[in-house]
């Protein structure tokens, strides 16, 4: 299996405000590198404050890194050069509420990407959508409807076909399945497999379940504090933690594991 | 001799062209001393009911029970106001997202000093200020925050969230109450945090004896914390029963669906295999089924799913379900 | 009975319906938007409506009472002032310079304003800054004055009037737009077209605009109540619409010397001034109810 995407050195550091005199600079990111092949999950672990969301940002290209580059595909992509990044790395949000345009329906809010990003007519791109929004299980009237009509699911599911459409070769999760209810999660899981495997995809999963990540992923990378204290495969790392602080994350959610 | 005993609650909500059922004939009992889990999933009416407990709902919703007794004393005779003021001196209720439910404009000793209750204080009326402080200084104590000085002096959005939701835990437990209703505590923190906040409820359940009634999404989290659990769907009854009944032999395919969508039965599958769900959504409140609302999704639904089934109870352990899943154990 | 509808269907309106619907409700509302409608007509199709012209005299029939007094005449419904001209008429023109006046001015200060605003929340830093803050001055002194100020160096005459109220409202378009959009930029859904490949103008004009276009909408009401009556006023002082022109204002000017012999002739525009007035407030007032309670549900 070929790599799909590889990041070598990358960081981020923020420079705060302030007189020349006394500019703080804080290591939102020490410089890690790794590698995502095609069908394969990377769970991103670690809690608020450790540096995912930053990584998140930074890959997706919506950061300028300090440091380091990107390559997908062996070709390295640019920061702020959204055209060329957008049609191969595209990323689901957290918060299905502020993430759909309450003001556009669900047909337009998927014609954006399109008419941005490819030269295919009106009837193509309804033919298009129509297929993607099948593809995630809704229906093809939903097409007409607005998105304060849809259930939270629902919303994330418009949010995954958002992220689908432009048949990309990288999906960011960005604790796209926290805020889901147990059932809806496990669907949600279902229907993210399935694709992988229909359409090849890599998925780089930032979540704190470590349930979610064991099942579902094949690399696991835990940050702490922005810098990696485990990478390596999801089941060698669960089986055998070597940071305290791995030890402590299994221990607060698999110790109901332990107990029965 | 129960603490809390409800039978067939139901909370009915008048919208311009019929009455929707939000909650749909639940029974509740609780015993003193004990830790009971409500679970359900959003729209399943869970919040509804604490709140219909409680008393603040407003006259949209309609509230009616075959039985409402607290402590042996029957509620429903009783007046609304005389009800309100039982139930508020035994009962305490604490929130999903903490620092939203704190005033921001006051700081935490000044909002603490307000719930402390002024029966509990002796002594005159100059002394009063001073044992409010020291009264608010035990509750966070209690709650586990040793150095209560810094506390007190800083406002709700300086503390992080599991602190604040320690914070609400103390202000609830000025009133010296019978029964607690965490309402989702830990939804917006961190596991980490969520096992000290756990902790921290087991704890006073166990020196206090305090009855805590923990209403939470995910079964997994609520199994171990608790010694019953009650199930809920789309406002109907499903199941209610012990811990480990519920968790290692349940009998309504929605726990079954539940117990198995739980990250410990997943760690028996192989990974990134499919996990075993109900087809369908949860109905939205305009969009009811009649009868067994699981209907349209359960996979044993049969004609006679039309009609809501009765609650039948096998040593303790209730399910509400035609074809129970009792003959598969 | 037939009915049309056996099936109790689920209506979907979208977000405009939604905010029309809330709109509806409250009677007093209708109102006063049925009054802003009425006066919009009035003052495009004045000129066609009137009676008589607005400055035509009519010397036999000076300072007639309106018609319901015993002395009235029903050709001039509402009486005629001091050098024989119809005050229904001249009211009727003047609503197309006092209101039709102050449309204009609102709509060129809020696309200025507007535009400005955008520019300041696009850019950081000391840019932004100073986008933001450099009209601020103008805030700082009260619009009358000021536009007194503007009409004493450019001198008297409709069009500077205008000019100085209109960069009396400027600011306040400025911050109102600034703040919104900045808001704006915190959503998601932003950062999600941004991610797909659009330019800030398309991101501003596609997913920013149709969400803060409320906002603006309601701004622009409070702003036209103070710009009728800050033509008015200068009409009234003189500075604004030159005499023979209907302009409210500055008929109570000319007429207020005759208050005890002919109060028809001062407190009928006082009374058209009001009713403009109350009827913007009430479409504005509506306007932020509806939004608040839109955004409730």
């Amino acid at each position: 299996m070929s790599v799909l995407l590889q990041v070598s050195n990358l960081s981020k550091t923020y420079r705060l405000g302030g007189f020349w005199f006394n500019r703080k600079e804080i290591a939102a990111l020490e410089p890690l590198s790794f590698e995502v092949n095609a069908h394969q999950t990377l769970a991103i672990v670690g809690e608020t404050g450790s540096g995912k969301s930053t990584l998140a940002k930074l890959l997706v290209g919506a950061e300028k890194p300090t440091t380091g580059k990107i390559k997908l595909n062996g070709q390295t992509l640019q920061t702020g050069n959204f055209k060329q990044r957008c049609q191969h790395v595209r990323m689901i949000f957290q918060d299905s509420g502020t993430t759909l345009n309450p003001s556009l329906t669900i047909h337009q809010l998927l014609d954006e990407p399109l008419k941005l990003n490819t030269d295919l007519n009106e009837t193509k791109r309804s033919q298009l959508i129509r297929e993607t929004l099948q593809k995630v299980g809704l229906l093809a009237d939903h097409m007409n409807f607005y998105p304060h009509m849809f259930s939270g699911g629902q919303k994330q599911r418009i949010s995954l076909a958002r992220a689908i459409i432009l048949q990309p070769r990288v999906i960011i999760l960005d604790e796209a399945l926290a805020s889901l209810d147990p059932s809806l999660r496990s669907q949600m899981i279902n229907l993210l497999l399935d694709l992988q495997q229909q359409m090849g995809l890599a998925f780089i999963l930032i979540s704190h379940n470590l349930g979610i990540v064991r099942h579902f992923s094949d690399n696991m990378m835990v940050l702490y504090d922005g810098k990696v204290i485990e990478y390596g495969k999801t089941n060698d790392i669960l089986n055998n933690p070597k940071h305290k602080y791995t030890r402590k994350l299994i221990m607060s959610q698999h110790l109901q594991l332990l107990h029965r | 001799m129960n603490l809390l005993d409800i039978r067939n609650l139901s909370i009915e909500l008048e919208s311009a062209n019929n009455s929707i059922l939000a909650v749909d004939r639940v029974s509740l009992s609780m015993k003193e001393g004990e830790v009971r889990g409500l679970v359900g999933e959003s729209g399943s009416g869970k919040s509804l009911l604490a709140q219909a407990l409680i008393g603040v709902l407003d006259e949209r919703w309609n509230v009616h029970a075959d039985r409402f007794h607290w402590r042996g004393k029957d509620l429903l005779r009783l007046a609304p106001d005389e009800r309100k003021a039982i139930i508020a001196k035994d009962v305490a209720m604490i929130f999903q997202e903490p620092m939203s439910c704190l005033d921001p404009t006051a700081t935490i000793g000044e909002q603490l000093e307000e719930a402390v209750d002024d029966g509990q204080l002796s002594g005159y009326f100059w002394q009063k200020r001073q044992q409010r402080q020291v009264a608010a200084a035990n509750l966070l104590h209690k709650v586990g925050i040793k150095h209560h000085e810094l506390c007190t002096k800083s406002y709700p959005h300086q503390l992080t969230e599991a602190l604040c939701q320690r914070v609400m835990i103390a202000m609830a437990l000025a009133g010296r109450p019978l029964l607690l209703i965490a309402d989702e505590p830990t939804a917006a923190m961190e596991s980490t945090n969520q096992g000290q906040i756990f902790r921290l409820l087991a704890s006073l359940n166990q020196l206090k004896n305090m009855s805590i009634l923990l209403i939470s999404h995910d079964l997994e989290t609520v199994t171990h914390w608790t010694n019953t659990i009650t199930v809920m769907y789309s406002g109907q009854f499903v199941e209610a029963g012990t811990t480990e009944q519920i968790f290692n032999a349940p009998f309504h395919p929605y726990t079954r669906a539940l117990v198995d969508s739980s990250p410990k039965a997943n760690m028996q599958l192989p990974a990134k295999s499919r996990l075993m769900t109900l087809p369908g959504s949860i109905p939205i409140l305009q969009h009811l089924p009649i009868g067994c609302r699981l209907g349209p999704r359960c996979p044993r639904a049969q004609q006679e799913c039309v009609h809501a089934p009765k609650v039948t109870n096998y040593h303790g352990h209730q399910v509400s379900c035609h074809f129970s899943l009792k003959d598969t154990y | 009975m037939a009915r049309e509808k056996i099936y109790q269907e689920e209506e979907f309106p979208t977000p405009l319906l939604q905010l029309w619907h809330n709109f509806r409700q409250n009677p007093i509302i209708m109102i006063g938007f049925g009054s802003f409608l009425f006066l919009i007509l009035l003052a495009i199709f004045a000129p066609v409506l009137t009676p008589y012209s607005s400055v035509e005299n009519h010397l036999d029939k000076l300072l007639l009472p309106p018609a319901w007094h015993k002395d009235g005449d029903v050709s001039f419904l509402l009486g005629t002032d001091n050098l024989g001209r119809d005050v229904l008429s001249r009211l009727m023109h003047g609503a197309s310079l006092t209101f039709g006046l102050s449309i204009i001015v609102v709509l060129v200060s809020t696309i200025i304003g507007v535009v400005i605003g955008s520019l300041s929340a696009l850019t950081t830093g000391i840019k932004s800054s100073f986008l933001n803050h450099f009209l601020d001055v103008i805030l700082s002194i009260p619009s009358l004055l000021l536009a007194i100020v503007i009409v004493a160096i450019l001198g008297p005459g409709l069009e500077n009037t205008l000019w100085a109220i209109i960069m009396v409202l400027i600011p306040q378009f400025v911050h109102v737009t600034r703040n919104a959009v900045t808001e704006e930029f915190e959503k998601d859904y932003v950062l999600a077209s941004r991610l797909d490949g659009a330019n800030s103008l398309r991101i501003l004009s596609y997913s920013i605009f149709p969400n803060i276009i409320e906002k603006i909408i309601s701004q622009a009401t409070l702003a036209q109540s103070a710009a009728i009556l800050d033509i008015a006023a200068l009409g009234f002082l003189g500075l604004g619409a030159p005499i023979p022109l209907p302009e409210w204002g500055s008929m109570l000017a000319s007429s207020i010397d005759l208050f005890y012999i002919a109060p028809w002739t001062v407190y009928l525009p006082g009374l058209a001034i009001l009713f403009s007035v109350i009827a913007t407030n009430l479409v504005g007032e509506g306007m932020r109810h509806a939004l608040k309670v839109r955004k409730e549900s």
